[in-house]
């Protein structure tokens, strides 16, 4: 019986793999998708529209998982959809989060939402401050795919005309609450940027999808579909086809290549029966996320690629950025000091942010380069975290508590760690996954770039805070620590030199043909703005080029 | 509204996790009364409640405790929220609080038999709130009472958590979670963006 042979395999049902699976499913291409976790049943599995007394601790989960906990998205609403079966290792020295959705839809089934275009500022950076290299591939090329993927997922924002962020195809926006017009005043006086985000929730129906409830429990799953995910907005499409088959528990192990080293299929560990299985296709797509598409593209070692396949350049692994989060500032605002309750959480904290306003007129004002911007957040939340904070017991503690509950805010940052050639993952030889696969290990420390960035940050919103006629009650400590963010990029860098980037610029490996990088770990840096929908940009294309390819013959088709 | 779909998953929720909630700390105290879904509302027969870490002198106290810091003052209190099972549960599946929680409440006994000469449980209230008050006021503080006021911060913050992840603790803030609105809320006072003359709804 002849084995057989797919179009194309794809790892990874995220942002990356998924537009990747539908694009190249419409497209006639028979497609093999691996997934390394289960299939999430809604129903089942999202535990959202659930109070905290529905569940058994309260939501805050078992305390004795508190030490394998991997973030903050990974609780007990959702702890059935994140992998803590494979483990990684870090360098002496550095601290890493690494939270991972193995399900079908990978983080995409509960990520924050905000979807900013990244622009030439981004893309041209190294052109504008002289550090590190420009991406190889300009807003105008780019900016026909964020069209697209606007029109298909929905983002609800304002047309903005700044310089730091290219305007897009709208949904009606997030209207703004009483914290956001108090906070909005504020940086009036102050001189920075206070919008709506441009956040991937609908506001109204589209494209076949339902308008958002409203209810302010996006990260733990939605049930309706009501904002973007791979499992309700591109999976179906590429299943109505029939040219997918979505192989699940499907731990991707290495590329397999021929004698002359191109990539002949995938060979992965079913997570059920824990063997080995190999799948063959003539394109293999690779998006397991920055971190899990290296640790697969390092373990496929062979005597044309001792190093890893397509890793003649030695740059698979390295060049990993990721962003700083932390809260800048945290406090309250008077004014709101015993109003009724407002909802306040219908989009978590992205209704309204500070975009990039720093190094813009020129690249060298402040003494840091590049820039950050600033999630302002708060209001009548799930739960009174000030309360710790208040004085006494009693009758007057309980009533400070029910005034304080509309005030508190806080604004968090998100600011890109800069390219260095000491930030990097690779393999722990001495440590393996249950399965025998060695696991990633982690090199990375913040530089003095983003730490100013930090600090410039405490200052500016503490600023904003105390003009906007707030109690400043925080404005210090330490950032998260890194990993935290899930928004790890690098580690697979696309440029048009083949001694000094993994892929082309449209992200085929330049080592070997047929296998194709599709996830953040092409991306040169993390800029200021979110992952998700440039991932999703950056994949259509990619996907189109891969189907240009079989096209013309270079992949042969089935 | 969001539509039919929701309102009817809900009502399943509920009838799905009823029993389960039957069974979770805070339970036992009151009925498991769900405003969704109207006179559907399920409840849950009172039972006794077996402490698993705590002494049952030990669980007197914590009860006693979590009533004074969230007392019912015109509003349901920490006691009808069943914070005390809350805490009990808590701390037994968690070593890590165990120490504090055991050691603090020895502390407290000793302390009260020094200053009244009886156990923290058999004062008075009012003899119990004079007792706390240097522990959790600022500025009633007295040099000497550091493992005390460690012993009630811990204290307060339990039942802080046990209190405000309730229903009724939900109540207590009016707290906005899972309702559903057929579009984005929208700030009511937009005459006055900088919100300097709000009228203060709440003294």
């Amino acid at each position: 019986m002849a084995k057989q042979i797919y179009d194309v395999i794809v790892i990874g049902t995220g942002a990356g793999g998924g537009m990747a699976i539908k694009t190249l499913c419409e497209a006639g291409l028979k497609v093999c998708a691996l997934n390394a976790g289960r299939r999430l049943d809604p129903e089942k599995d999202f535990r959202y529209h659930r109070m905290p007394w529905d569940m058994k601790f309260r939501g805050l989960d078992d305390p004795k998982r508190r030490g394998e906990s991997f973030g903050y998205m990974d609780n007990e609403y959702t702890k059935a959809a994140w992998d803590h079966e494979i483990p990684f290792t870090v360098a002496p020295g550095t601290k890493w989060m690494w939270p991972r959705c193995n399900a079908v839809g990978g983080k995409t089934n509960f990520w924050g939402r905000s979807s900013a275009r990244f622009g030439d500022i981004d893309l041209r950076a190294a052109s504008i401050d002289g550090y590190d290299v420009d991406w190889p591939v300009t807003y105008d090329e780019i900016s026909p795919f964020y069209t697209r993927v606007e029109k298909m997922i929905g983002v609800a924002s304002t047309v903005q005309n700044r310089a730091s962020n290219p305007d897009g195809s709208y949904l009606p926006p997030f209207k703004f609450r009483c914290l956001d017009f108090i906070l909005e005043a504020g940086c009036n006086k102050v001189g920075v940027p206070y919008l709506p985000d441009r956040c991937a929730q609908l506001t109204q129906a589209h494209e076949g999808h339902p308008a958002c409830h409203f209810c302010g429990e996006c990260t733990t799953g939605c049930d309706v579909g009501a904002f973007f995910s791979t499992p309700y907005f591109l999976l179906p499409k590429a299943e109505a086809t029939k040219n997918l088959e979505l192989r699940t528990n499907a731990l991707a192990k290495n590329v397999l290549v021929d004698e002359n080293g191109r990539a002949t299929g995938v060979a992965y560990i079913d997570r059920a029966t824990k063997q080995e299985v190999e799948v063959y296709a003539r394109a293999v797509v690779v998006a397991a996320s920055c971190i899990e598409s290296a640790r697969i593209m390092l373990n496929s070692k062979s005597r044309h690629w001792p190093n890893g396949v397509a890793n003649s350049s030695g740059q698979v692994g390295r060049n990993l950025c990721d962003h700083l989060y932390g809260e800048s500032a945290r406090g309250y605002l008077p004014q709101l000091l015993g109003q009724p309750s407002f909802p306040d959480h219908v989009a978590d904290s992205t209704i309204a942010w500070m975009p990039r306003w720093q190094n813009l007129r020129d690249p060298h004002e402040e003494n840091f380069i590049r820039g950050y911007s600033v999630y302002p957040d708060g209001g009548c939340t799930d739960f009174p975290w000030f309360a710790n904070d208040l004085d006494g017991f009693g009758s007057s503690f309980k009533r400070e508590i029910k005034r304080r509950y509309p005030t508190p805010v806080s604004f968090g940052i998100q600011a890109p760690s800069l390219r260095s050639d000491t930030n990097f993952v690779d393999l722990d030889s001495e440590v393996r996954d249950p399965y025998g696969i060695p696991v990633a290990r982690m090199h990375f420390e913040w530089d003095e770039n983003v730490l100013k960035m930090w600090e410039h940050s405490k200052q500016v919103c503490a600023e904003v805070l105390r003009a906007a006629g707030g109690v400043v009650e925080s404005s210090g400590g330490d950032p998260e620590i890194p990993g935290w963010s899930l928004h790890e990029t690098g580690t697979c860098r696309m440029g048009n030199d083949p001694k000094k980037f993994v892929t082309n610029r449209f992200g085929q490996t330049h080592d070997v043909p047929n296998l194709y990088v599709s996830d953040a770990s092409v991306f040169l840096n993390c800029t200021d703005k979110t992952t998700t929908i440039s991932i999703l940009a950056f994949s259509l294309r990619t996907s189109e080029r891969l189907i240009e390819n079989f096209r013309q013959g270079e992949h042969k088709a089935a | 509204m969001a539509g039919q779909g929701i309102q009817r998953r809900e009502v399943l929720r509920i009838l799905g996790t009823a029993a389960a909630a039957a069974q979770f700390p805070g339970f036992s105290k009151w009925g498991f009364a769900c405003g969704h879904v109207g006179n559907a509302a399920l409840q849950v027969k009172p039972a006794t409640y077996h402490p698993q870490f705590f002494t049952a002198a030990e669980y007197a106290t914590v009860e006693r405790l979590a009533d004074i810091i969230i007392p019912n003052d015109g509003t349901l209190g920490a006691k009808e929220a069943g914070v005390a099972e809350f805490i009990d549960f808590m701390v037994a599946s968690d070593p890590e609080p165990q120490y504090g929680f055991r050691t603090g409440l020895t502390w407290l006994n000793a302390h009260a038999e020094q200053k009244d000469g009886k156990r923290f449980a058999e004062l008075t209230p009012e003899q119990q709130t004079s007792l706390l008050e240097p522990l959790g006021f600022k500025d009633k503080a007295r040099p000497g009472e550091e493992d005390g006021r460690r012993f009630f911060s811990l204290m307060r913050e339990y039942t802080v958590t046990g209190f405000y992840t309730s229903e009724i603790g939900f109540k207590e803030l009016d707290n906005p979670a899972l309702k559903f609105y057929a579009e984005s809320p929208e700030c009511p006072h937009k005459g006055d963006p900088e919100h300097a003359h709000v009228t203060p709804a709440h003294s």
